[in-house]
């Protein structure tokens, strides 16, 4: 047993050093021969556990005789432990590959791929929101009996869907939105974007004149919420600039302006955000491709594998 | 008493930070500046071929060739330089006797029950090959060599070849006795001296022994060299089982003429560094007494022995006397194994001594030990190393 745990450590180490690869290789020979019914010729078993037996032994002579007299059952549990993190290790960078977090989905535990945790930050809701990491409150982030119908969409008949709910004037929204973009545009997925004012008055403006783009303007409104999300967050959450930015667009101000101030505008755009409020966001960005919740602006890899499949639990 | 404080100045790995403890002699010797030196020296300042070219460095490499020979002949008190030939190691020097002496089948050869694989094997071999009548002479009951047996045995045998001191447990067989006998009865004597050489004086004229060899790194020379000697006479009756290059004073397409010796068997470029080191090494030990090497040994492995002897589960190869084990004292614990022992000695303290069955396999397997721990001390080891042994050794019996 001693030379199976050795043949794994010591191979996983000869990869950086010389000297422990000379070791990997007696242990493979021992296994080798083990597997084979035949002794270990190499003494390898006991070079291993005599270096072992002498470190401890010029700490502690009772944990050195402890050692000698069990090492055959600690060989079998530090075996066991170490398929067990094998097993851990493995499941550690498949999460981080498909959902940006060691940890699984939108688990903001820590993860050494993210220490910082960057895969999972969102802004979280309400008025005077900070951005940082916020712990999830909510188990089931849904779009179950969630009526989407008022918001801008581009159906193109795709098998995929992707739903964006973010926020004009929030980072970590404006960190994935690019993203988000270029995975509609690769995999032709539909597409519907919810503007979420997670930061309240500041960014209420703006959520109306989304609003009103999207009923006036609906070809361009992709285009113009692209530029809000990669434009300057100062000049855009600026509500005198406003106007300079329908202009460009070859808007009619004065009617988007109109519409914007509107109540039957205001009910509409609150309508949607109760409506939001039923997914049990937390934090934005949210982003559900095809039904499936992924909080934070994960890399871009994680909404390819989502589009792709390549997740198996 | 031997100046062992000033000993040790002249090897670089005992005035180092880290200074092992280092009783693994009886397998390789610590080497000398003036060993390593002089090798340098070679390399760097005349690195040439001797005996073949002209200019001013072959003819020095030559100078040192011829220099080494005659200190190690006068080392051994051989009767002339010709004696004396270089070989890679004791080993090489006994394949040389075994495939350049003419046996014949039924040929009877003795050797001990404690020889080396490299006096056993080939003669094993000779057996398959041509058939030749192997007998093995065993030891007494503590290891010292039985005579008595060995008189009645070598009647009518044509070679005894025996080990001088054993690596196994530093006995040293009772040469001038066992060349007596052995040639009144008409037998020839071969004494593997490789473990012998460094620790006592070699005489081969007052011996009257027929061949020796030896190894240059238990003697504080470097690897990969040895001398093989033989009685003029008797070399000059040997066909060299290697020839080639340096064996011969000239050739045709139809034939060659062979050289005198030693030359006849120093097939090829010699190794030209190690011979001049091991001239250097001889040098050395030249200007120790013997005496007081053996007296040195021998109290170290009083007290060693001593130490031993208060663990009873303790077992030591030999004879219980130290004064008959040389610089030697093999033990073993039973169902044991003692390769473990010696690791956690090299570990924890940095003691480094030999652990398994030390080449004499075929001892082990008769006596059914699995395998042994070996120190063996060498001039340059004090008793406070010994004593550091012995403490880390009472520490590793309270664990196993």
């Amino acid at each position: 047993m001693p030379c199976i745990v050795a043949l794994i450590v010591f191979g996983i180490m000869g990869i950086f050093s010389a000297s422990q690869r000379a070791l990997a290789r007696e242990a493979l020979d021992c296994v080798f021969r083990r597997v084979t019914l035949r002794p270990c010729n190499t003494g390898f078993a006991e070079k291993v556990k005599g270096k072992l037996i002498a470190k401890i032994l010029k700490r502690s002579t009772f944990l050195a005789k402890v050692l000698n007299k069990y090492y055959e059952i600690f060989s079998w549990i530090f075996f066991i432990l170490m398929v067990g993190s094998t097993v851990w290790v493995f499941r550690g960078v498949y999460n981080f590959y498909v959902y940006g977090s060691c940890n699984g989905l939108n688990e903001s535990g820590f993860c050494a791929f993210d220490p910082n945790g960057e895969n999972n930050k969102v802004t979280p809701l309400g008025d005077g929101a900070t951005c940082g990491v916020t712990q999830k409150t909510e188990q089931t982030v849904t779009l179950k009996d969630v009526d989407l119908s008022s918001f801008s969409k581009q159906e193109i008949g795709s098998k995929d869907t992707v739903v964006f709910i973010g926020c004009y004037a929030c980072d970590y929204s404006r960190k994935a939105y690019p993203d988000i973009e270029k995975l509609v545009a690769k995999k032709k997925a539909n597409y519907i974007f919810a503007h979420y004012p997670a930061k309240g008055d500041v960014t209420n403006f703006l959520a109306d004149t989304g609003y009103c783009v999207a009923k006036e303007y609906p070809q361009k409104y992709l285009d113009f919420n692209s530029y809000l999300f990669s434009t300057d967050k100062n000049y855009i959450l600026d509500p005198k600039n406003i106007d300079t930015i329908l202009l460009n667009f070859g808007f009619d101000v004065k009617k988007i302006n109109d519409c914007a101030k509107s109540l039957e505008t205001k009910n509409a755009v609150e309508n949607q955000v109760k409506e939001l409020n039923k997914t049990n966001i937390y934090g934005t960005p949210t982003i559900f491709i095809n039904s499936k919740a992924f909080v934070g602006p994960k890399p871009y890899r994680v909404y390819r594998s989502a589009i792709n499949k390549f997740i198996f639990f | 008493m031997l100046n062992v404080e000033k000993i040790r100045g002249d090897f670089k790995i005992l005035n180092g930070e880290k200074k092992p403890i280092y009783f693994d002699s009886a397998c390789m010797s610590l080497k000398p500046y003036s060993v390593v030196e002089a090798m340098n020296e070679y390399y760097y300042e005349f690195p040439a071929c001797a005996g073949r070219s002209s200019h001013k460095m072959s003819n020095k490499t030559t100078k040192k060739v011829k220099e080494t020979r005659k200190f190690i002949k006068d080392f051994i008190n051989a009767n002339t330089e010709r004696e004396i030939i270089f070989t890679r190691n004791t080993t090489e020097g006994i394949n040389l006797l075994v495939n350049s002496f003419p046996f014949k089948k039924d040929d009877v050869v003795l050797v001990t029950d404690k020889e080396h694989n490299s006096n056993l094997v080939p003669w094993l071999r000779l057996k398959e090959r041509i058939g030749i009548v192997l007998k093995i002479i065993s030891s007494n009951e503590d290891g010292t060599f039985n005579l008595e047996k060995f008189s009645e045995m070598v009647e009518g045998a044509r070679f005894v070849s025996v080990v001088h001191t054993s690596n196994l447990d530093g006995v040293t067989n009772p040469a001038k006795e066992i060349i007596d006998i052995a040639h009144k009865n008409g037998a020839l004597v071969f004494l593997d001296c490789a473990q012998s050489i460094a620790h006592q004086k070699i005489d081969v004229k007052e011996l009257g022994v027929d061949f020796i060899a030896f190894s240059g790194h238990k003697m504080l020379g470097p690897t990969g060299t040895g001398v093989f000697y033989g009685k003029q006479k008797l070399l000059e009756e040997l066909d060299p089982f290697m020839v080639g290059g340096d064996t011969v004073e000239s050739s045709t397409y139809e034939g060659y003429k062979m050289l005198p010796i030693p030359e006849k068997f120093e097939a090829g470029l010699q190794d030209y560094a190690g011979i001049i080191g091991l001239g250097e090494a001889v040098k050395y030990l030249s200007s120790l007494d013997c005496k007081e090497i053996v007296e040195h040994e021998y109290i170290l492995n009083k007290y060693i022995t001593e130490e031993l002897q208060k663990f009873p589960q303790i077992k030591i190869i030999g004879p219980a006397d130290p004064h008959l084990r040389s610089g030697i004292v093999n033990f073993y614990i039973e169902n044991t194994d003692m390769h473990k022992f010696a690791i956690i000695l090299d570990e924890m303290d940095s003691i480094a001594i030999r652990s398994g069955q030390h080449c004499v396999h075929s001892w082990f397997h008769s006596k059914k030990i699995y395998n042994s721990a070996r120190v063996s001390f060498y001039i340059y080891n004090t008793i406070d190393e010994a004593e550091v042994f012995i403490k880390s050794l009472t520490k590793i019996l309270k664990i196993l």
